[in-house]
């Protein structure tokens, strides 16, 4: 037998294991491989810790996530890091201590001049707790009392590519499991109907620079390949391959079922291998999953109200606001980790059009996705993660035309929020400099948000390890501190 | 030596099984200090080593463990940590023992050492500390064939290690596989592909006492060897249809993988199989296929954003060489000394950057040039027109020549004219240009460019400038006039280098047997798994490397004839039923007390699938091509303006390793069966079991179109009852008969048609196929 194929519960002693399989908690085989399949429906019901072994390292204060990855990197100057002292200072250049020896791209480090270039948008403070927020973000001002707004992270990267591999995998180059696959993989599934890591991608409506995304961006790296990110796509087969071919019917294939069933088994009386019925379940899985899905997919039985909250696109299959409604669904059904994608955050030129186009398509459905969650009890133990790879550049990338610009790429600080499971409400964590070009107060690396958002879920990111190469391996990689100041 | 790897068994042993039984050696040498020596170091490396161990930055109290010399010297503090022979003086029992303050492993490192853990320590200490080097890095020696008592069962020398290693344990073989269930392994193992009904009646019918040896021979010759063998080596060198960054641009590196495949299949041996991919281009006069072999240096991925920075990525290539090298030909974590010490393993940061300093010469960018048509993003290129491509762009030369002649003599008057004629000229050859298949390959830039270890591994901040060498914990390889990569290639085949031996044989084993000796592949150093049978890892090792005939057993890097001593062997030709008595004992069968049951490669499912559908077309080789593939995938992922654009009739039944490979979305059915990405060396896949498995073999259209032509072949082949048409199909899926209770299953679905008339028995036939095809048997070898 395969060292993969093996039924989680058979207990066998931690002797025999070998190193990967060693991996998660110190080699105890109930914590093995967490499969999203094996769960017995005792093991379901009563939830976390229950899923195989040792479960979390401690109590969590979140079981699942969702998580708003913005692709191509929003400006956090014309969103959430407001810096109202720079309006005066329009197409002055920016001092040259501030920018240091910073690290530019390509794209600008030609450039000869670094003029300013003050957001074009009016910050307000919103809520009782007064965070700053652009007016491009009406729909989410209204809910700063639940958001966590950080807006000192930080990252290496100055390229989209290596930096959403870092922000999803912890690394800069291809290779390592992502965020949501390690999840998959310490803590495993809460259902035994669905996937227990979904991705659902969307484009943006306006006409924009949307950078390409990367299957490894879900991907499980070393990890055994069932922890990948199952995609959710609109259409027909919202996952793949999931409709019965023309012509063949439900009751066809439970036919076929059947019949596999049986002859599985009784070609296993020759073979005797156990995990023959490892591949009868998965087949059941999967026949479960051809109804769960497209029940799950499927909109139209949601409300009015649901649409009129989540906005006009939420009607619009493929859309961030048709996703965060499947989002809410899938938090609903427990499944564990919910990564959405919303592309096009790219804003090299163009910075008055396309944040407001950006901003349209996500402001709205993410405010709705909160109220929604908090009105279903789900707020409290699900995580919520807005934010992008890295930030924009105060200044224009290029001249400043016609009051008109972009922003370059910008990995010394950028903004993010959180909000929900263990997360503390009303909040604003760190500060940059008057240019919003360096932290100036309480950094957050990426490896701290990692391992800030695992502690969330009750999992230590130093013990969350998979052996291979000689080495553990963490999604932290060897760093990594709580954030104190972001939690509850 | 050959006690010493005996001794390592002795290690294993205690691993493997609860009822341990303690290998005395083959030649009864009792446990003794070397066993004591690999447990104790064994426990150190796991434990101690990252903070006291070679990473001379990590390193605390000043204090070495892996080296004999330096763990007994007195420290800085004073005190020693090892005194040979007195283990009451030795500080590190008296740490490792404490309850508090100072004790070792400090709190937070891990648990405490346990008793037996402190108790090996002890005796260890007590024998005055014996080191030994690590197994995988000791010259390679031949192991004496072990005497065993039920010789009668021994094929080939392989079978007397591992039986040895069964009467040691109390355990006998399995008994042998029936002969249907030996020809479907053996054939899948060797070709990819299953055998026809034909072939398996003739093989089972043919009494003669070599038919097993010449079917293995007519597998071997069968050009789907070659094929089936390039796929192992696809996902080691990380070879893929796009760039992987980014937008991920086409490349076209298809010709080096049929280079690949003509290797094989022209049994090039091993070492010249090296030599070619990693020197190629420095060999003497180097012929067009060396040059193309060098491909292989530039698989790795290949950025074409317009923001990086062309140092930083060129650095990332050069290191994914090394690591390449490393995984593939050492079996070491080489890429962990990148910006320290290894931790583990006796590689420094200097070592590593010598390595690196190989591969730093090419005459290359970091950055592709995006602007340029995406086959000539990245010199250094090799254009490999057909004679006929060849004398039609000359001949467009020619034209371009005489359109620049007349240009040059024009009249003002025709000027107009005889420019539009040059620019139309120029625009047919560069576009006739990108019709010929172009290749990224390595050439070497006139001097070498200089090498600097990387202070944390970073491009921006070199240190020490360093010389290309090899690494000090392996012997040095044959005197090199230039220390180039083809010195390094040298090293590497030159058989007192122990490592690629080693680590090729295990790979072979692992493709056979579905789990190498060594069962961590891509790492044999000192977090790597011990090989469950030293001396047979050893033996073929030293077979394979050394010439021709030497001792009997030499293999001179014949890769064929090794494949065929392991396939000829009674341990492959075992049953692979579970034993029920072995459960408990040896749950993976490190013991190899019967043969693995694997559920085949991505690739194999579906060319399985195909070939008994009688669908699979048998062109070998040519550019990649694309089969059926989910609508709207890459619109919804991959740059604007990306789509797949399903090829052809001819394109959808190509064996898997010849479809389009998108590193940003590789086919959803490859990574459903646990196929890589393909952006980084890998020489191990995972075997999951999923729905989206299910879902795939169910619904997707390659096997739609399978079910279907399955099913009409079986109706109008397989004779006039069901149940004779029930038995074709199996011979066909499965290579076997049905047995009564299976065929009573199907015939019993047969009677209710899915839909009335004569189209509903065509669906219920479909139905049966489907059914068949996604047997669990059927994505197996038995």
């Amino acid at each position: 037998m395969s060292v993969d194929d093996r039924p989680i519960n058979r207990s066998q002693p931690a002797s025999v294991d070998s190193p990967q399989r060693r991996a998660f908690l110190s080699g105890s085989a109930g914590a093995l491989a967490l499969r999203w399949l094996f769960q017995s429906d005792e093991a379901v019901a009563s939830g976390i810790g229950s899923s195989g072994g040792e479960g979390p390292h401690a109590a969590p204060k979140a079981k699942r996530v969702i998580y708003l990855f913005q692709a191509g990197a929003p400006s956090q100057v014309d969103t959430f890091d407001a810096k109202p002292g720079l309006a005066a200072r329009l197409g002055e250049e920016i001092p040259s201590s501030v920018r240091g020896e910073q690290r530019l791209t390509g794209m600008t480090s030609g450039q000869k001049s670094f003029p300013i270039a003050p957001s074009p948008f009016k910050f307000d403070r919103c809520g009782s707790s007064g965070a700053w927020l652009s007016e491009t973000l009406p729909h989410l001002r209204k809910h700063a009392d639940r958001m966590c707004i950080v807006r000192s992270v930080f990252t290496e990267a100055i390229n989209h590519d290596p930096a959403t591999t870092l922000m999803q995998t912890g690394h800069q180059l291809a290779g390592r499991p992502s965020f949501g696959s390690w999840l998959s993989y310490g803590l495993g599934s809460l259902n035994r109907n669905l996937p227990s890591f979904v991705v659902l991608i969307s484009r943006p409506s306006g006409k924009t620079n949307a950078q390409p995304l990367h299957e490894r961006m879900w991907g499980s790296g070393f990890l055994p390949s069932e922890h990948q990110g199952v995609r959710f796509s609109p259409g027909r087969d919202p996952v793949l391959y999931l409709s019965n071919p023309d012509g063949v019917s439900a009751a066809d294939r439970r036919a076929m079922l059947d019949d596999l069933g049986v002859l599985n088994r009784e070609r296993g009386k020759t073979h005797r291998d156990p995990a023959v019925e490892s591949r009868i379940a998965q087949y059941e899985l999967a026949f479960r999953m051809q109804s769960s899905v497209p029940e799950l997919a499927d909109l139209s039985r949601e409300p009015q109200s649901t649409f009129d909250r989540y906005g006009p696109e939420s009607r619009k299959p493929g859309t961030f606001a048709a996703n965060c409604v499947l989002a809410r669904r899938l938090a609903e059904r427990d499944v564990r980790f919910i990564q959405l994608y919303h592309r096009g955050w790219d804003q090299h030129t163009d910075i008055r059009g396309g944040i407001p186009s950006q901003c349209y398509d996500t402001d709205q459905p993410s405010a709705a996705l909160l109220a929604d969650l908090e009105e279903r009890g789900l707020l409290e133990d699900t995580l919520v993660v807005w934010g992008g790879e890295f930030g924009r550049t105060v200044f224009s990338q290029g001249k400043i035309e016609s009051g008109n610009f972009g922003r370059d790429h910008h990995p010394r600080c950028f903004s993010i929020w959180l909000a929900g499971g263990g997360v503390r409400p009303g909040v604003t964590y760190g500060e940059t400099d008057d240019f919003s070009y360096n932290i100036v107060k309480d950094p957050v690396h990426v490896h701290d948000l990692h391992a800030t958002l695992l502690h969330l879920l009750g999992l230590d990111h130093k013990r969350l390890t998979f052996r291979t190469q000689g080495r553990d391996y963490r999604l932290t990689d060897v760093s990594g501190e709580l954030v104190t100041g972001l939690m509850s | 030596m050959r006690t010493a790897i005996g001794h390592g068994a002795v290690a294993l042993t205690l691993v493997v099984g609860a009822a341990a039984v303690v290998w005395a050696g083959p030649q009864g040498s009792p446990q003794g200090t070397s066993a004591l020596a690999e447990g104790a170091q064994a426990l150190l490396a796991r434990r101690c080593v990252s903070c006291h161990g070679p990473d001379s930055v990590a390193r605390r109290a000043g204090l070495r463990l892996d080296r004999r010399d330096l763990a007994i010297s007195r420290l800085p503090s004073g005190r020693t940590a090892i005194q040979p022979g007195k283990p009451a003086e030795s500080e590190l029992l008296k740490r490792v023992s404490l309850k508090a303050t100072g004790v070792m492993p400090p709190h937070g490192a891990g648990k405490p050492l346990d008793p037996n853990e402190q108790r090996l320590l002890r005796n260890w200490i007590s024998a005055g500390a014996p080191y030994q080097p690590h197994w995988s890095l000791r010259p390679l020696s031949r192991p004496v064939l072990p005497r065993v008592r039920a010789g009668g069962w021994s094929r080939t020398p392989e079978d007397r290690f591992v039986l040895a290693r069964l009467e040691q344990e109390k355990l006998s073989p399995s008994p042998p596989a029936d002969r249907a269930t030996l020809i479907r392994r053996v054939t899948l193992d060797l070709t990819g592909l299953p055998p026809t009904p034909a072939e398996v009646k003739d093989f089972a019918s043919d009494v003669s006492s070599d038919a097993y040896e010449r079917l293995v021979d007519r597998l071997l010759a069968s050009p789907r060897f070659g094929e089936r063998m390039a796929v192992d080596w696809l996902d080691a060198a990380r070879y893929a249809d796009t760039n992987g960054f980014q937008v991920d641009r086409d490349r076209e590196m298809w010709p080096w993988r049929d280079w690949v495949i003509r290797s094989f299949n022209s049994n090039l041996p091993f070492d010249e199989f090296t030599v070619q991919q990693l020197a190629g281009d420095l060999l003497p006069s180097p012929t067009l296929d060396q040059r193309i072999a060098t491909g292989f240096l530039r698989n790795h991925m290949l950025n074409e954003e317009g923001g990086i920075i062309p140092e930083e990525f060129l650095v990332e290539y050069v290191a994914d060489r090394v690591e390449t090298l490393g995984t593939i030909w050492l079996g070491m974590t080489v890429g962990c000394a990148r910006c320290h010490d290894h931790k583990y393993d006796p590689l420094t940061q200097k070592e590593y950057y010598r390595l690196f300093a190989y591969f730093n010469s090419a005459n290359e960018k970091g950055i592709g040039n995006y602007g340029a048509p995406p086959k000539l993003s990245a010199p250094p290129l090799l254009q490999l027109p057909t004679d006929e491509q060849r004398a039609r762009f000359e001949r467009l030369k020619l034209k371009v020549a005489s359109a620049e002649k007349s240009a040059a003599m024009a009249a003002a008057a025709q000027k107009a004219e005889v420019d539009k004629r040059l620019a139309d000229a120029l625009k047919e050859l560069s576009n006739y240009e990108l019709t010929i298949p172009t290749i990224m390959v390595m050439e070497e830039l006139p001097a070498p460019r200089p090498t600097h270890i990387l202070t944390r591994g970073q491009y921006d901040r070199p240190g020490e400038a360093v010389t290309p060498g090899t690494p000090e914990c392996l012997p040095m390889g044959p005197p090199a006039v230039t220390q180039n990569r083809l010195a390094l290639a040298r090293w590497l085949t030159d058989r007192r280098n122990p490592l690629p031996a080693r680590v090729a044989v295990n790979r072979f084993w692992q493709m056979l047997f579905g789990e190498g000796l060594v069962r961590t592949p891509d790492d044999f150093g000192i977090q790597g798994e011990r090989p469950t049978h030293p001396e047979l890892l050893e033996h073929l090792a030293w077979s394979f490397s050394a010439p021709k005939g030497e001792g009997g057993v030499g293999l001179g890097w014949d890769v064929k004839a090794l494949l065929k001593r392991l396939v000829l062997s009674a341990t492959y030709r075992q049953s692979s039923a579970y034993r029920p008595e072995l459960q408990d004992r040896d749950p993976e069968n490190r013991l190899l007390a019967r043969m693995s049951r694997v559920r085949l490669p991505a690739e194999m499912i579906r060319d399985n699938a195909l070939a008994v559908a009688g669908l699979l077309k048998d062109q070998i080789g040519g550019p990649s091509v694309k089969p059926y593939h989910p609508p709207g995938l890459y619109e919804q992922v991959a740059a604007t303006n990306t789509t797949y654009t399903q090829g052809g009739a001819e394109e959808l039944y190509r064996r898997s390793m010849y479809t389009y490979w998108r590193r940003s979305v590789p086919h959803p059915a490859m990574l459903a069966f646990d196929a890589g990405f393909r952006e980084k060396c890998s020489v191990r896949r995972s075997r999951t079991s999923t729905p989206l498995q299910a879902l795939n073999l169910m619904n997707d259209p390659t096997y739609v179109d399978a079910a279907k032509a399955l099913a009409r072949r079986v109706r109008e082949e397989g004779g006039p009852t069901d149940a004779e048409r029930i038995t074709f199909a199996f011979r066909l899926v499965l290579a076997r008969e049905p047995s009564a209770a299976e065929a009573a299953v199907l015939l019993r679905r047969l009677r209710t048609a899915p839909r009335p008339g004569p189209e509903g028995s065509a669906a219920a036939w479909e139905r049966l196929a489907a059914t068949l095809l996604n047997l669990d048997e059927t994505i197996h070898r038995e």
